[in-house]
């Protein structure tokens, strides 16, 4: 017979550093020990709650919602006591609603600084006071529970009182004394004190076991962590970790041993679990806000018919959308979603408003809609006339279905874009609009990957930090956690990585490997209700100033059924803004996008050509080299452009039968492009024949297997979900013989079931690739008929794109663009037009200029004119001498260096001497104190910068090198006869070529099966290098870190497009100075003897030292 | 650490019974265990932690601890409680 246990405390790693396994893994393991329920208390927060109660459904067993607690208790605002710990569990929907109220109380005041780290939360307990009902109150665990922390040091008279206490607040009847046996020393001493005074207080003890991790292999893990979160090594934790690993969970039976002479305590667990019967998949009880508003169904209708008029006046498709507007209103009314459509009318009508203030009045932006959608709304009448969309769904032929079908079981998704600066005024706009306790941000939880887990394990263990870091750079995002063995014996060498610490450094790296790291904020998501949001969510505070998260992330949110807004940031959309403002500004010409023509031969043919560097989503490698075999001639075929090159249609297979179908097509336009069944003609005609938008997952799944229209849009949810895999195939079954059924082959009801499964990775719906197809198009014709204004905006709107500023700065040269160098008496803050329609790069791309002093520098000279010297720039601009000299070695200070110098390379180190000497303006307590401008004196002769002292002074002070192309200088000392990017050109295929180059960019898709993707730039132009896993494994350390490189390999061409297939790779050192003395990596065998490797500082030569420092991989700064 | 410090291990002959707990120390009897400990620390060092401590009465109504070290061949120690 199973023992009467119920574990009502247990941690997952949502307590954030200290627990070490998912919800998922608890649960499951619960079950199989033979658990009937499971609590999950976290500390301070229910982050993982709904995931735990997901899993425990999975999982056959009941979940118990609760948290663990830190409490203090102050008197007319003053602690009179050390913070404790409570195990507070939900005992019905009213628990519920005061936990969620008690956690968000908790942290609210955990942000006093923005942006600086967190305050840990803390409960008051007057607020349990307030907020007891419904909720179950164990007395905490054996090192900071109220009691047992108490008895520990030796507080008897305090734990009694606060005691008293509790049971005052709670009552007998849901107030426990909490047993642990965590075998520490005092355990039997502390648990006859707690039983007995349990007794003593009229109440009964109950046994927890303070579960830390699902099985006992992650102890090790979860000692790590606690090092982690207390900032200190293994070695100095050790009072703050737990010491053995018996906080594993263990079953029922052994539970039952450990607390022999506690039975009662025993037998408690299982009666409170009887009386905790909440459960959050079931008892929520969630509303939108505008859910139940009877009004609704007709406001939203009056809305739409009164702009159907506006919108399709005089136009063809004007009867076709009364008649689908009437379709959607009905449906939206059928399924209750007026008031969700109308919610969404409101916040972009609020989006308006904030988009005039950030605008002006009078900007060339006031042209533009405040946003734009994306996602499936964007198929849908109702969003296209009340301002959600700017695609009409009735000329572009998008499908209804995806997006609202009678049986969808959620909220469908609405996406809207916004230009970065309205998104900002927005999100505190909408707490402000429906109260901050009705609407929050979504969490999203940073999770362990290898390289995270090298840093912070690496530092816990005491491992050297320059080996870590050297570590931590050859690992990337795509790297599994199996390799890092192997990573680290690259780094470190293969002996030593299979030392002590070292080998542990892997295996913690492996475990932890998807743990949530800590909780931050989602990029966009936002969620609203009816009733105050912190009723069924705790909400807390976000770095951001006026930002508030909610404690659960999107999946949580999906399943809790919550009302869902993105509001996303679009760097794109920014940059679009500015260009137009900087046209307007230089040329004086306003311009309208949406009323540019479509159909412009011009930016076809640049298209076509693959010359997108810097324009929206066509810019990358692959794009270009699908570009010019795909030949898009119209917004139809960017639109299935942007959609096919993604982990979605690749994974799917669909990008090659695409490209043949289309080569074959115009080659010879009667060709029949085959389908795998009839019934998928229709839907897949588009596309030719392949599956690459995500709504014609559900019409194939509709035409082939006969879903219905929910049961299809259930299998695309099951796809786009991270934990996913065991749902999809649970319609496998349903999908094979429902199309057999109709006729299919078994051989092809399951070919085209493995294509849908393979499109789970990410994919766009049509609607989606349309409007995002549409800004890639814009900004392609932004960049044929204004390039400067768009390099000038993209370079002002960094980090985005594919392309670092120097890669974008070296291509526009390449246009003929003239790129002008920071300078003082020329250059804004950001980067501008200047009437030459030359580039002038801002002031703040110097690095490590504060913004403040970059525009005391502009307004200064706005005020009193140019500055005629050095002296005078110190004297009058007040910007410190910290600041004149990053200006100094960026060569913004050169026009205004002594006749003679002024201007050219010998500018740079006079200019740094007098800005020394020169006075600069003081920061003092009172303001700053403005120098004197005394003249500065004359410098020494100094010697004059070298061409690589120069190009390393550009890159570290602005990322970018505009005079001297970097490969110029390593050119001339190359051994054999590398090929350039021009000259490659001119060899047949298969040609065995050498080339060089610097690294521009590097991917290793996840969908790339292990082939690495370089882009190399050299003085002409750019290199494709194709990476096979075996060449990637011989040289990953040069393919990951190596600035430039020099290449071997065959020669690749097909069409307009060509790659080198690499054999070899060796790193390039830079010519003008001394290599780094390079020892053997592998340290000799006795170091390791007896030894842990720790504190060892090794003598390996830092790899990097004669390399060109600050080569910029697309961040400002 | 003082190795001649009143608190240094010293090893001792301990019988225990099925369970691992100590019967005899030292060929005196065990009265009563009134703790029972764990320690499994250090693991990522050449010499983990992995011991099982006890705190008896004896018979003869000394209070002691000992403690048993798998690293150490299974051998037994005692400290001062």
């Amino acid at each position: 017979m199973t023992a009467p246990y119920v574990e009502l405390h247990s941690h997952s790693a949502y307590s954030f550093g200290d627990g070490a396994s998912l919800p998922e893994e608890l649960a499951l393991r619960a079950a199989e020990l033979g658990y009937s329920s499971l609590a999950l208390t976290d500390h301070d927060g229910l982050w993982g709650s709904m995931e735990h109660a997901q899993a425990c459904k999975s999982a056959g067993i009941q979940s118990i919602t609760g948290a663990e607690m830190t409490v203090i208790d102050r008197t007319r605002g003053q602690a009179v006591d050390e913070p404790f710990h409570l195990t507070l569990l939900v005992e019905n929907a009213i628990g519920y609603r005061n936990l969620c109220r008690l956690v968000t109380e908790a942290h609210r005041d955990t942000r006093p600084k923005p942006d600086a780290e967190p305050l840990a939360p803390l409960l008051h307990l007057d607020s349990l006071e307030e907020r007891s009902e419904g909720l179950i109150c164990l007395s905490g665990c054996a090192r900071d529970g109220a009691l047992a922390g108490r008895w520990e040091r030796g507080e008897i008279e305090r734990a009694t009182a606060l005691g008293r206490r509790l049971v005052g607040i709670f009552g007998r009847e849901r107030f426990r004394v909490e047993l642990q046996r965590p075998f520490w020393r005092h355990d039997r001493a502390r648990n006859r004190w707690l039983g007995g005074f349990a007794e003593r207080l009229g109440v009964p003890s109950v046994a927890t076991g303070n579960v830390h991790m699902h099985e006992r292999s992650r102890a090790l893990l979860a000692d790590a962590l606690v090092a982690v979160r207390l900032h200190g090594t293994l070695e100095s934790t050790e009072p703050g970790r737990r010491g053995n690993r018996s906080s594993a969970m263990a079953s029922p039976a052994t539970m039952a041993t450990r607390f022999a002479e506690h039975p009662d305590a025993v037998g408690e667990s299982a009666r409170l679990a009887e009386r905790l019967q909440f459960d959050l998949t079931r008892d929520l009880g969630y509303d939108y806000p505008g859910s139940e508003d009877p009004s609704a169904d007709p406001a939203l209708a009056a809305i739409c018919r009164a702009r159907l008029g506006h919108r399709y006046a005089g136009m063809p498709e004007r009867g076709e959308a009364a008649r689908r507007l009437e379709e959607e209103l009905q449906m939206i009314a059928k399924l209750g979603l007026s008031g969700f459509f109308l919610l969404h009318y409101d916040i972009l009508e609020l989006a308006r408003k904030v988009a005039a203030e950030v605008r002006g009045r009078d900007s060339a932006r006031m042209l533009l809609p405040p946003g734009r959608g994306r996602g499936s709304s964007v198929s849908s009448v109702v969003c296209y006339l009340t301002g959600l969309s700017h695609i009409d769904p009735v000329k572009g032929e998008l499908f209804l279905g995806r997006f609202l079908n009678e049986q969808i079981t959620d909220a469908p998704d609405i996406d809207l874009d916004f230009p970065r600066d309205i998104r900002e005024r927005l999100i505190p706009r909408i707490h402000e609009r429906y109260g901050s306790e009705r609407s929050a941000l979504v969490s999203a939880f940073a999770c362990y990957r290898s390289r995270s887990a090298v840093r912070d394990f690496g530092k816990v263990l005491g491992l050297p930090a320059g080996e870590i870091e050297r570590a931590a750079g050859i690992l990337d995002i795509y790297d599994r956690p199996e390799s890092v063995e192997r990573d680290l014996a690259e780094a470190i060498g293969a002996q030593r990585a299979r030392s002590g610490r070292w080998r542990a450094l892997s295996a913690l790296a492996r475990e932890a490997w998807g743990l949530p790291r800590h909780a931050s904020q989602h990029p966009g998501g936002m969620i609203l209700s009816t009733q105050p949001l912190i009723d069924i969510c705790p909400v807390q505070p976000a770095a951001m100033k006026g930002r508030r998260i909610a404690q659960w992330d999107k999946d949580s949110c999906a399943d809790g059924g919550f009302l869902k807004i993105d509001l996303l940031g679009l760097g794109m959309l920014s940059a679009v803004e500015r260009a137009i403002e900087e046209i307007a500004r230089v040329r004086g010409e306003s311009i309208d996008l949406s009323r540019i023509p479509l159909d412009d031969p011009e930016v076809y043919s640049a298209i076509q050509r693959a010359e997108t560097t810097g324009v929206f989503q066509i810019e990358s490698r692959a794009q270009m080299q699908m570009l010019t075999r795909t030949l898009p001639e119209s917004i139809e075929d960017l639109t299935v452009q942007v959609a096919l090159v993604r982990p979605g249609p690749i994974q799917g297979g669909a990008v090659h039968p695409y490209l043949r179908h289309k080569e074959a097509l115009r080659a010879d336009p009667g060709y029949q492009v085959p389908y795998e069944h009839p019934s998928l003609e229709p839907i897949l005609a588009d596309t030719l024949g392949t599956i690459v938008f995500q709504e014609q997952v559900i019409q194939v799944a509709m035409a082939l297997a006969g879903f219905s229209p929910g049961k299809a849009e259930g299998l695309r949810r099951a796809m786009s979900r991270k934990r996913s895999e065991a749902a999809i195939l649970a319609y496998r079954g349903d999908f094979i013989e429902g199309a057999m059924a109709r006729g299919a082959t078994q051989a092809v009801a399951e070919k085209v079931f493995e294509q849908v499964r393979g499109f789970s990775g990410f994919g766009f719906p049509k609607a989606h690739a349309a409007a995002f197809g549409l800004l890639a198009y814009q900004s392609t014709w932004l960049r044929v008929h204004y390039m400067p204004e768009l390099l000038c905006s993209l370079l002002n709107e960094q980090p985005m794109g594919f392309y670092p500023p120097d890669s974008l700065v070296h291509e526009a040269q390449r246009k003929e663009i003239e790129i002008l160098r920071p300078d003082v008496n020329a250059s804004a803050v950001d980067c501008i037009v200047e009437p030459s329609l030359a580039v002038r790069i801002g002031l703040g791309y110097v690095n490590g200029l504060k913004e403040g002093d970059a525009q005391a520098v502009v307004a200064e000279r706005g005020r009193g004119g140019a500055y005629r010297d050095l002296a005078d720039l110190a004297g009058r601009s007040g910007a410190s001498r910290a600041a004149l000299e990053r200006l100094a070695w960026a060569g913004a200070c050169d026009e205004i260096v002594a006749e003679g110098e002024a201007g050219t390379a010998a500018a740079r180190r006079p200019a740094l001497w007098r800005l020394g000497v020169a006075a600069a303006a003081q920061r003092t307590p009172q303001g700053e104190q403005i120098a004197l401008p005394f003249a500065a004196p004359s410098s020494p002769s100094l010697r004059e910068l070298g061409d690589w002292e120069l190009v390393v002074a550009d890159y570290e002070s602005t990322g970018m090198t505009i005079d001297t192309h970097p490969m110029s200088l390593i050119r001339p000392q190359l051994t054999g006869e590398p090929e350039t990017s021009e000259t490659l050109w001119k060899l047949p295929t298969d040609t065995r070529v050498e080339a060089a180059g610097m690294v521009v960019a590097r991917q290793r898709p996840a969908t790339a099966n292990g082939i690495v993707f370089m882009l190399l730039e050299d003085e002409w132009a750019t290199i494709n290098l194709i990476i096979p896993p075996p060449v990637y494994d011989r040289h990953r350390m040069a393919v990951r870190t190596a600035p430039f490189v020099h290449v071997i390999g065959r020669l690749e061409r097909r069409g307009a497009n060509m790659n080198i297939v690499v054999d070899a790779m060796r790193r390039l050192e830079r010519p003008d100075l001394p290599l780094a003395k390079v020892r053997p990596i592998e340290p000799p065998a006795e170091r390791e003897t007896g030894r842990d490797g720790a504190g060892e500082r090794d003598e390996i030569a830092d790899l990097g030292v004669s390399l060109p420092a600050a080569h910029s991989f697309g961040r400002r700064r | 650490m003082n190795p001649d410090g009143i608190y240094w291990p010293l090893p001792v002959a301990v019988r225990a019974g099925q369970s691992g707990v100590p019967v005899t120390v030292a060929g005196i009897g065990v009265e009563a265990v009134r703790e029972e400990w764990l320690v499994e620390d250090r693991w990522w060092t050449p010499a983990p932690l992995s011991r099982r401590y006890f705190e008896v009465v004896l018979a003869d109504g000394r209070n002691l601890v000992v403690f048993r070290e798998p690293a150490a061949d299974g051998q037994w120690f005692e400290q001062r409680a």
